[in-house]
């Protein structure tokens, strides 16, 4: 009851809120503190439904079906706290409790000065009215006997919860939601900039204050992005760090758009221009976050993604679609509404090697991509069809090409003119450099032309951005973040050359004390262990113990399987060694039990053909269904018993025999025949296949073997693995490293420059050179 | 003039993508088909079936392929061999969603995805149960 009250409260408040706002922006300011005190009312609201949620969840209420559905007792902390947003309902919930603490900031931000406090605030807050909507219609407070009224009566409290699934038992399970939903959340913050410039019709000093929080989306929700490709990568053993799956792209579209609206929002303040852009971009960023949260939450996809998704319900999906339907006509309603005004803008400079230029040409470029990983991604909406990873790889290959040369060159170049002279001789250095890697990188095995090019071109990204870090910081100033991010997605991309293009990998039968050869490596089975992981009590793990050595180095490997209770099914993790400049990463694949059939006694007997087998003859006659029906439920089932009948001559006497085997799921456990009057052989009905009539239709699997010569206890259980090298991949998470530090860098200055410089803004608006939009301004 | 020149070659530039863009794109689509469908083209394209657990299934260690029976939905039935071992969850998937093509009567699979619809959704007979666990 107490949950989906103060959901109701937040809800109701929101409402009031957005009306004191709106009308606040209307002129009657005295509404503004109505706005302001029902959006308080808002967050409390939401706040306290959150933390009720964390409360029933650490104290294991399980008479909440949410808790009983995700949550059990035997979880550690970290991992009993992330069974918060393990589920859906968790999920809006933890959407609404970063939407609210953001907003919290944003108002005190926004009350400071000129900031649009009315127009801002009642798009904001009508962002968090939707989501609280959504928690109304899919809240995780609901009893199990509200949720299953047949089953469970009216109180009923269960002493254990079901648990949290095995694939999510893991740290990043802890921090890797959050912090993609925190840069979801954020986004709702440019987009209320972006929509209170259009509703106020003032379209330029949105974009100086609107800075810090691009930059903290961009920097958060790059971070969750990759956070996700490394618990890919190291922990789920999906093989790579990227997979271009529609939960992977559709988070990284607003990312895009968001670096995009990032550099464009910088040329504004700095020349006036793209004004239209922006106010697109930040609009556009905020849209694909809901589209996002349509494709991955509606079971829309559901045939076309390694994420298992489940059906939230008709009602989820109408208020999903109706989210952004609703926000989608009201940003189109806006701009057609300030049309007028926005015709008016003047267009950006038309010479071609101006800074502007080139950062319209990368926020293009970027564009593009996005366009490229949403036209793939929403393929299955429209049509029964997907596309490859190769669609996404070859189209964003050219466009990264052009991004790594645009981020280079243009910071030789200025905003107004350029001197070519200079513009040249600074690129000698970086040139050479960039040209002596790559012939190292040629030397030790890139070959493909145009990858050369696209390291070649990151190099030089690399070494112009790294140069110039470097001289602002001998010079004492700390303005590098900008720098820094583009190192970081220089090495990136450079990583992603050496491990996407040049990986290898070989599956590797490994039987137990059998040594095989891979990479230079020499790999060892030599058993397994069970063990006990603290957070999952139901199930013991094995760790498979592979002996790896290389030049008389030797190291264990251990990746894991196990059987997992929860999901029915085998869960895997790999095992990587990480070295400095490639891993070798090993995932488990399977076990196969020693067989008791040695190899050279399996026939297979094609129906009414004579087979000779040691010094017998033995022919197939038929199968034996019993009362089964041939094909019927039962054989569906896997569960029968099924014979083969055959008659065997040993050169004295001939006798048939009916092979009674009884299967279960499909796994056989032959019964062992003799002939009466010879014992030496013993036969085994293995299973029955049937091939196309041109291979000779129906066959039977015998196993006819000599207990005698078969020495019990030789076969030794094989692990499969896949083992592959993954050059420079450390390269790549470098680089995101490197990245995520310039995003804070740029955050921490951009963030002094707004406090400390309050009259910025003036200064901007002074420096735009076009006299029309002057007479514009409120 | 640098104006036009401009808008020039933002036009080839844009264009050229478009028709690059269309051309990988029919290139890399991957269409739903049934098996009939499937031995029909060359092209690569998933099918979705039921596994038919009376028939052969076992996986060879040498060559690392998994070899199983499916039965699409049209109720056509084909050996599929898969690149791999055999995948997570195969033995309580409800739906097998293979991506490959037939090559001589075989639907040789690239990869495999296992559809377990209910897998992660608590039945109100389990309440019980669960406090047993």
């Amino acid at each position: 009851m107490v949950g989906k009250l103060l959901i109701y409260v937040a809800f109701v408040a929101s409402l009031i809120s957005i009306i004191g706002f709106f009308l606040a922006h209307m002129g009657k300011e005295n509404f503004l503190k109505i706005g302001r005190l029902f959006f308080h009312i808002t967050v409390i609201g939401v706040l306290t439904a959150a933390l009720y949620l964390m409360y029933n969840v650490l104290t294991h209420q399980f008479q909440f079906s949410y808790v009983w559905e995700q949550s059990s007792t035997d979880l550690q902390l970290p991992l009993l706290v992330s069974t918060f947003w393990a589920g859906q309902e968790g999920s809006f919930m933890l959407w609404g409790l970063f939407t609210a603490i953001i907003g919290i900031f944003l108002m005190n931000y926004v009350s400071k000065g000129e900031r649009m406090e009315a127009q801002v605030m009642a798009m904001f807050t009508l962002v968090l009215s939707f989501i609280t909507l959504i928690l109304i219609l899919k809240s995780p407070f609901h009893y199990l006997w509200e949720t299953f009224p047949k089953d469970v009566e009216f109180g009923y409290q269960p002493a254990e919860g079901r648990g949290l699934n095995p694939l999510l038992q893991n740290f990043w399970m802890a921090i890797h939601p959050p912090t993609l939903f925190l840069g979801f959340a954020s986004l709702t913050v440019p987009f209320a900039f972006a929509m209170g410039a259009l509703l106020k019709n003032d379209f330029d000093s949105w974009a100086s204050f609107s800075v810090p929080w691009i930059l903290f989306s961009g920097g958060i929700l790059g971070l969750g992005i990759m956070m996700g490709g490394y618990w890919a990568y190291s922990i789920l053993g999906w093989g790579g760090y990227w997979a271009w799956d529609p939960v992977e792209n559709s988070s990284l579209i607003p990312w895009i758009i968001n670096v995009a609206s990032l550099h464009t929002i910088i040329a504004q303040r700095k020349t006036g221009g793209y004004k239209k852009t922006n106010l697109l971009l930040s609009i556009l960023a905020f849209l694909l976050v809901l589209y996002s949260t349509f494709l991955t939450r509606s079971g829309i996809l559901g045939d076309s993604s390694v994420h298992s998704f489940t059906d939230p319900g008709a009602e989820v999906y109408a208020a999903l679609l109706a989210f952004i339907i609703t926000f989608s006509v009201i940003s189109i309603g806006m701009i057609l509404f300030r049309f007028k005004n926005l015709k008016d803008i003047r267009t950006e400079s038309s010479q071609l090697m101006t800074k502007e230029s080139l950062l319209f040409i990368g926020a293009l470029l970027l564009c593009a991509s996005a366009l490229v990983i949403f036209v793939g991604t929403s393929l299955p909406i429209f049509s029964k069809a997907k596309v490859d990873m190769t669609f996404y790889n070859n189209m964003n290959l050219p466009i990264a090409i052009g991004l790594m040369l645009t981020m280079g060159l243009s910071l030789y170049i200025d905003w107004k003119q350029t001197d070519y002279k200079k513009f040249v001789n600074n690129l000698i250095l970086p040139g050479i450099l960039s040209f002596v890697t790559l012939i190292v990188l040629i030397i030790i095995g890139l070959q493909n032309p145009i990858y050369i090019l696209f390291a070649f071109v990151s190099l030089i990204a690399f070494f112009i951005n790294a140069r110039i870090a470097v001289r602002i910081l001998k010079s004492g100033k700390m303005n590098v973040g900008g720098m820094f991010a583009h190192i970081g997605i220089a090495l990136f991309f450079l990583g992603v050359i050496g491990s996407a293009k040049y990986s290898q990998e070989v599956n590797l039968s490994l039987q137990e004390g059998k040594t095989q050869e891979a990479f230079g490596y020499k790999f060892t089975y030599v058993g397994a262990n069970p063990f006990m992981d603290a957070n999952n009590k139901r199930d013991t793990m094995y760790a498979f113990n592979i002996n790896v050595e290389q030049d008389n180095k030797e190291m264990i490997m251990r990746p894991v399987m196990f059987f997992s209770k929860f999901s029915n099914g085998v869960m895997k993790s790999p095992d990587i060694a990480y070295f400095s400049y490639k891993d070798l990463y090993l995932s488990p694949m399977s076990l196969e039990e020693p067989s008791p059939y040695p190899s050279e006694s399996l026939y297979s007997l094609k129906k009414g053909s004579k087979t000779k087998a040691n010094e017998l003859e033995v022919e197939f006659i038929d199968f034996d269904f019993g009362t089964m029906q041939k094909g019927g439920k039962e054989m569906a089932s896997g569960n029968y018993t099924l014979g083969a009948i055959l008659k065997v001559n040993d050169g004295v006497n001939t006798e048939t025999l009916n092979l009674k085997t009884k299967f279960t799921e499909g796994t056989p456990s032959p019964t062992p025949f003799t002939m009466q009057n010879n014992k030496k052989y013993v036969f085994y009905f293995l299973n029955m296949s049937v091939k196309g009539e041109e291979a000779g239709g129906t066959t039977a699997s015998v196993s006819i073997m000599d207990p005698s010569t078969v020495s019990s206890g030789s076969e030794k259980e094989t692990l499969v693995v896949a083992a592959s090298i993954k050059p420079f991949i450390s390269v790549l998470w470098t680089g995101v490293l490197i990245l995520f530090v310039g995003f804070i860098l740029s955050i921490v200055r951009r963030r002094k420059e707004i406090l400390f410089k309050q009259p910025e803004k003036v200064e901007e608006v002074k420096k735009d050179s076009n006299p029309k939009n002057k007479g514009k301004k409120k | 003039m640098t104006g036009k020149i401009k808008i020039i070659i933002a036009s080839v530039v844009v264009v050229v993508f478009i028709v690059v863009g269309f051309m990988s794109f029919m290139d890399n689509k991957i269409d739903y088909a049934s098996f009939a469908d499937a031995q029909k083209r060359l092209k690569t394209v998933e099918v979705k079936g039921v596994w038919q657990k009376d028939k052969e299934t076992k996986y060879d260690a040498e060559k690392s392929t998994f070899t199983f029976y499916m039965k699409d939905e049209a109720n056509t039935e084909m050996k599929v061999i898969l690149d791999g071992a055999k995948p997570n969850n195969f033995d309580i998937a409800t739906m097998i969603v293979a991506k490959g093509k037939v090559k001589d009567d075989v639907f040789y699979a690239k990869e495999i995805l296992t559809k377990c619809p209910s897998k992660y959704e608590g039945k109100g007979e389990d309440v019980k149960k669960s406090s047993n666990l």
